[in-house]
């Protein structure tokens, strides 16, 4: 009997289903970043040693306030809000007369919803307390009670000061 | 001249590998990118009294626990008066003594502490007398808002609840 070796075969990785899966995992991201883009909107946040880490969800519905100086005047303020063109959650800039009709707004739908309604502030800690006060007082004109202030957790490290 | 056969139709697989390198880049940087930007941001709490701020209804005055008044300094700094009396040296570290003080000599936690800053008073500091009252123990953190809003001309102190 001839003994005959194997013939060599050439072996390649079939990729294409891995390729599938980051395909699916990239758009997830893409899309789950600009969704919390508005509420993670950049900004210099105060630091607080209390301040608690919070899963978004445990928050409950909620209104998110971005509070950031104005890149015109630093003296004057910034009100940024989330919106909903249509197509995608943008961001809209809310004039400060327009703060206690969108919180109303926001608790009104919470009301028929059967929900209660919480306002998330996200102030920049170098604006003034005036600034902030604005959608305090929004806020209790809205009858919204349960208001939440974002923070960075943990001591201010010295010299930002 | 002897001319060859065409080469049998096998299957011809692309080469996939440098797209995947690429894709698994960008699939790192939106991970690294996502848990970044999530993971830093912590939340404190409080609920507004309902009976007091700008409601419709007549505005009903806090007696609170402590009341932290804020003052704005020209060097970006605060005054700090507790209960209508300068604190030496303006620090919030004295402020943290004072009202752990007040918790140990019998002072219930669940009573407000009412912050009342001026106009012109940054955010962080505002913050910050939060921050030391909820680690002294003092729960129930309120905001005095002036109840028309007028820039620039409140005094420590002298806001409503």
């Amino acid at each position: 009997m001839l003994f005959q070796p194997p013939k060599p075969v050439s072996m390649t990785l079939n990729l294409a289903p891995m390729v599938d899966v980051m395909m699916c995992l990239i758009i997830f991201f893409l899309l789950a970043s600009k969704l919390v883009d508005a509420q993670h909107h950049p900004l210099n946040l105060p630091y607080a040693q209390t301040a608690v880490e919070v899963e978004r969800g445990e928050l409950g519905r909620r209104v998110v306030i971005n509070v950031r100086p104005s890149e015109d005047d630093p003296r004057r303020a910034e009100y940024i809000v989330e919106a909903w063109d249509g197509q995608n959650i943008t961001e809209r800039r809310l004039p400060t007369t327009e703060i206690v009709d969108y919180l109303r707004a926001g608790a009104d739908r919470a009301r028929e919803a059967g929900a209660g309604l919480r306002c998330v502030i996200r102030a920049d800690q170098e604006v003034s307390y005036e600034q902030v006060e604005i959608v305090l007082r929004g806020c209790g004109l809205a009858k919204i009670a349960k208001v939440v202030f974002s923070a960075r957790v943990g001591e201010e490290p010295e010299g930002e000061s | 001249m002897r001319r060859g056969l065409p080469e049998p139709a096998g299957e011809r697989i692309p080469n996939l590998a440098p797209m995947v390198d690429v894709i698994m880049v960008i699939l790192v940087f939106f991970l690294l990118g996502a848990s970044l930007e999530l993971a830093a941001e912590g939340a404190l709490q409080t609920e507004l009294d309902p009976r007091s701020g700008p409601g419709e209804g007549a505005p009903v005055e806090i007696i609170p626990a402590v009341k932290i008044a804020l003052e704005e300094r020209g060097d970006g700094r605060v005054n700090i008066y507790v209960l209508g009396k300068r604190l030496p040296g303006d620090s919030f570290d004295d402020l943290h003594a004072f009202m752990t003080r007040r918790r140990d000599a019998g002072a219930d936690t669940a009573n407000p502490v009412v912050i009342a800053a001026q106009s012109g008073v940054r955010w962080r500091w505002v913050v910050r007398a939060m921050d030391v009252s909820i680690r002294a123990g003092f729960t129930n953190v309120q905001f005095a808002v002036s109840l028309a809003h007028e820039p620039g001309g409140d005094t420590p102190g002298g806001n409503h609840e």
